[in-house]
């Protein structure tokens, strides 16, 4: 059937549980996944395999300590098992922060994990525990409930001062976006540019806990991201009485950039000298190497795209579709978000994709159901020449079809490796290029 | 007749410790858990006789308090039933479960790749159940799930796959599939895989044959087909092709990218072999014990010893057993100059194999005939028997007989904490693993490991070549894992590092009730007090 329904082929998200790799993402935090045999290989296959073969660090992966329940677990209950799960985590691994994060199993049948969790929290064991079964949300969900617990359970309250100009990152979801650590790398150096002192909770610049518990002292919270980590940034202004800045575009190129660090810098009212003489300098090259590409942009005569098909998670979705339109002129025919975002964000990213740029307004679709994004983008007419199609592995047949280029910006991605990769900023727009027209270049 | 090993009546299957005695914690010489096994005693209690009371019951296991990531009966099905080109595998879950089906459709990529099929993708559908669902039940989702799956795919069949959370609640996956058989008119396989249900995934492909020999391989052949053999395999190359060419057989691979139609024809095989003995032997004895297709009972297709029984045992079954002999002489001779150099250069090298059980034993020949030596060995599981029970089904004792014993031969299902033991009691060049979550914790460690992903690469006379050839590529690569050594730490304490006994939480429970001082105590406090 072609209509909507509870059914999901080619999945584009996994469970809340898959939060483990958000963990896995603070500096020396240690994930423990109080869940059955299967579930952290499956989110880990998902989240760091198949997207872009990103790998992982310290804990996670094969690391990770997980419960494994067995049925005796079932009808006995599965404490017994954590508790030695726990202990014997803290006996060999060296952790600043150890995360239990419970799955469907022990949410079915009833196990009292926070009550054991406070009992090693109160021996002073920086321990946290935190809900995440699986059919109580996707790994976006999961994301957002970590959060909340680390801040709660461990970061704690604080009444102290804040400083100014310190400002927490809540940005990309971590292993899912899967140029994660490339994006916190550049919008933190676009951010300490422009005069931020930047507090980062995840990836390659984060400094583990001492990071977390610097969070209450900041300014305010920059969520830049459609609606990830908004739930987050409404939680630490309550908590903390910190205001928060919401973008929904991550900016990308020259223009969306400097627009973002004005936006900012105007938020936080810190002094406009530095930033705008970070904004020259750093347009100075950037249009630098625009001024080469216009060259191939204009002259290469073997065809390139001029149309594109978009499916992926609401944040890249939205800023390559913005980018793409607004500042290179290629032309969006289908833009697909496939992380289904709580209902009340959507009218906002409608509206965004409306508003894309003067003479361009595609329709924005919401769907996670592979075979439907399938049709929908089968559906497309395009026009002439290659289109190009981005998406997730599972469109490669799709694309080799309607014979578009086509790369992966979404999970699953087995059709690239990713290291160190930024779409983001002034850097990582020059980096999307390089992807775009190196698949157009050539014999293809 | 003596009683069936395999009851295809019940849709559900028996899992591997109880119906073979299965476990995931030994630690010992292989020569001794040969003893402990009591392969011959349990071998008659199988075919239905009595051996008497003796040590064929229960094996001793070592528990771990610490588990690790690891895989799940469930991901094995969907790796096989969700591997198959015209037959729909349902996801009775929340979204998690399927989490791992775009790694088995880049599996299935390469599988068709390899075998000359054309590219698809998997067909897999969640039934994507959400928390309502827990309480209120989730049936008439699996039944909408169940038409759009008709209506999207038409396939042959359809499969749905129980999951931890819908075996929690209930979910009767048999009613349903039963009740919506007339309605979409194609076979609808219940299968109980969820990930609890055994300690070893292994079960899991126990479970996926189950459902096909239940209601998809044909009960009623009209016809024999005298040049058919079935291989129960993954997504291998198709080497076996041209080594049953010269006995004028044909490969029936089962079942990763097989269509319905050769699943059902596998009753009209002559006989059925696989790579693996921990793989293929519920779908092998099912096909004697039910289906009139005879196993073969031989030791794996692995080093030259291996690879010469397997092809006789196929031979007699083919009625070519001179054309066996002749084809064994002269691939002996073809790669004799190959192997000698391949000797020369291994010589004084030592391997380390880290894989399922009669796997692990096929590749650990193959090391032997290079002459690589091996002191040590990680199983995830061990299976004292196998459906078959075969005499020359003991791939342990065959090993060890053939090539000699191994001092450290562990059993352990992926816990990476333990390598750094297992890696300094003996001595190693390189690791080949199978299974996801080791081989990058043995390259921070400083090792270079062949993950064996295509797993026909080591069969057969060929496949000692092949498996040579790579690993003087993997080799080179120490170059790259001892830099990383220097610059990586593993999360683990020093403590834990200096200990030699990869099982010393499990023998000395005790120092679980030591624990390191709580380092957060002091900044806990400071919160506290400033709160």
């Amino acid at each position: 059937m072609t209509t909507k329904s509870n059914s999901i082929s080619d999945p584009r998200y996994s469970c809340a549980v898959g939060a483990t790799n958000s963990v896995v993402a603070i500096r020396g935090a240690v994930p423990i996944a109080n869940c059955s045999p299967g579930c952290q290989l499956k989110q880990t296959a998902f989240l760091t395999f198949e997207n872009g073969f990103q790998g992982s660090v310290y804990a996670g992966a094969g690391n990770m300590p997980s419960a494994n329940s067995t049925e005796n677990d079932i009808v006995f209950g599965g404490i017994k098992t954590l508790d030695e799960l726990v202990k014997s985590t803290l006996k060999i691994f060296k952790g600043d922060l150890y995360v239990v994060l419970t799955g469907c199993v022990g949410g079915l049948i009833g196990d009292d994990v926070p009550s054991l969790v406070r009992k090693y929290h109160e021996k002073g064991y920086p321990i946290v525990a935190v809900d995440t079964a699986g059919f109580k949300g996707n790994n976006l969900y999961g994301h957002e409930e970590v959060v909340d617990a680390i801040i709660d359970q461990f970061v704690g309250d604080y009444h102290g001062k804040k400083q100014k100009g310190l400002v927490n990152l809540w940005f990309e979801t971590p292993y899912f976006n899967q140029n994660w650590r490339g994006d916190y790398q550049e919008i933190a150096r676009i951010l300490r540019g422009a005069g931020f002192n930047v507090n980062i909770p995840f990836g390659p610049e984060n400094n583990g806990v001492k990071d977390w518990r610097r969070i209450p002292k900041a300014q305010f919270n920059l969520v830049l991201s459609p609606w990830v980590g908004v739930r987050n940034a409404e939680h630490l202004q309550e908590k903390y009485g910190q205001p928060f800045l919401h973008i929904s575009e991550i900016p990308i190129g020259g223009e969306a950039t400097s627009e973002f660090i004005r936006n900012v810098v105007k938020f936080a009212g810190i002094d406009k000298l530095q930033s705008e003489k970070f904004i020259r300098e750093e347009n100075r090259i950037y249009y630098y190497y625009l001024e080469h590409f216009s060259e191939f942009f204009a002259e290469y005569w073997y065809g390139m795209p001029s149309e594109f098909a978009i499916a992926a998670d609401s944040a890249y979705t939205l800023a390559y579709t913005k980018f793409l339109a607004d500042q290179i002129g290629l032309i969006p025919r289908k833009a697909i978000i496939t992380d289904d975002p709580p209902q009340k964000f959507r009218a906002e990213l409608e509206r965004l994709f409306h508003d894309l740029t003067e003479g361009v307004d595609v329709q924005v679709e919401f769907e996670e159901d592979g075979y439907l994004i399938e049709k929908a983008i089968d559906g497309v007419k395009f026009s002439s020449g290659k289109p190009l199609i981005l998406a997730s592995s599972w469109e490669l047949t799709i694309a080799n079809k309607k014979k578009a280029l086509f790369f992966e910006i979404t999970p699953p991605s087995s059709e690239s490796l990713i290291i160190n990769r930024s779409f983001a900023g002034y850097k990582g727009a020059l980096n999307l290029l390089e992807k775009i027209y190196s698949a157009s270049v050539g014999g293809k | 007749m003596a009683k069936t090993i395999i009851n295809l009546d019940m849709t559900e299957v028996e899992n591997r410790e109880f119906r073979l005695g299965t476990i995931i914690g030994w630690d010992g010489k292989a020569s001794d858990l040969i003893q402990q096994s009591a392969y011959d005693e349990r071998s008659v209690k199988k075919h239905g006789g009595c051996a008497g009371k003796g040590l064929g019951c229960r094996l001793c296991e070592l528990q771990s308090p610490l588990n690790q990531e690891t895989m799940c009966s469930n991901a094995i099905v969907q790796c096989q039933i969700g591997n198959l080109t015209d037959c729909v595998l349902i996801d009775h879950a929340p979204i998690g479960c399927s989490g791992e089906n775009s790694k088995f459709n880049l599996s299935m990529h390469n599988g068709l790749k390899r075998r000359g099929k054309p590219l698809q993708n998997t067909l897999n559908i969640s039934t994507n159940l959400k928390e309502k669902d827990m309480v209120f039940g989730a049936s008439d989702k699996l039944r909408r799930t169940i038409r759009d799956a008709k209506d999207r795919y038409n396939p042959k069949a359809i499969f749905i796959g129980m999951a931890c959370a819908t075996a929690i609640i209930g979910e009767d996956i048999d009613s349903v599939a039963e009740e919506m058989e007339p309605e979409v008119g194609v076979p609808v396989v219940p299968l109980h895989c969820e990930g609890f249900r055994s300690k070893h995934w292994s079960t899991g492909f126990d479970v996926a044959f189950h459902g096909v020999l239940r209601q998809i391989v044909n009960r009623h052949p009209e016809k024999k087909q005298k040049d058919l053999l079935n291989i129960v395999a993954l997504w291998g190359t198709d080497y076996f092709s041209e080594m049953l060419k010269p006995l004028g057989l044909r490969v029936n691979y089962l079942l990763d990218c097989a269509s319905f139609d050769e699943i059902r024809q596998a009753s009209e095989a002559i006989a059925t072999a696989t790579f693996c003995d921990t793989l293929g032997g519920y779908m092998a004895t099912a096909l004697e014990e039910s289906f009139g297709v005879p196993q073969i009972d031989a030791p794996q297709p692995y080093g030259i010893r291996g690879t010469d029984e397997w092809l006789r045992a196929i031979a007699k079954v083919a009625g070519k057993e001179n054309e066996a002999e002749e084809y064994i002489e002269s691939e002996h001779r073809r790669i004799a100059p190959k192997l000698a150099e391949l000797r020369n250069f291994f010589k004084g090298k030592n391997g380390i194999v880290m894989t399922g059980s009669a796997y692990a034993h096929g590749l650990i020949s193959v090391l032997s005939e290079l002459g690589i030596g091996h002191d040590a060995a990680l199983l995830f599981h061990h299976d004292p028997i196998y459906d078959g029970g075969g005499k020359h089904q003991d791939t342990l004792k065959e090993l060890i007989d053939t090539y000699g014993d191994i001092p450290h031969y562990t059993v352990s299902k992926t816990r990476a904490f333990q390598l750094p033991q297992l890696l300094k009691r003996a001595k190693t060049n390189f690791l080949i693993i199978r299974h996801p979550g080791l081989a990058s914790v043995a390259g921070h460690l400083g090792f270079p490991t062949l993950t064996m992903g295509d797993e026909h690469i080591p069969v057969g006379y060929e496949g000692i070549l092949r498996v040579g050839e790579m690993l003087k590529g993997v080799i080179a690569r120490t170059k790259f894992n001892r830099i990383l050594k220097r610059h990586v730490k593993l999360p683990y304490s020093d403590w834990w590092l200096s200990q030699s006994d990869p099982f010393y939480l499990t023998n000395h429970p005790e120092v679980l009730d030591d624990l390191p001082r709580a380092a957060g105590k002091e900044k806990q406090e400071l919160i506290q007090a400033s709160a």
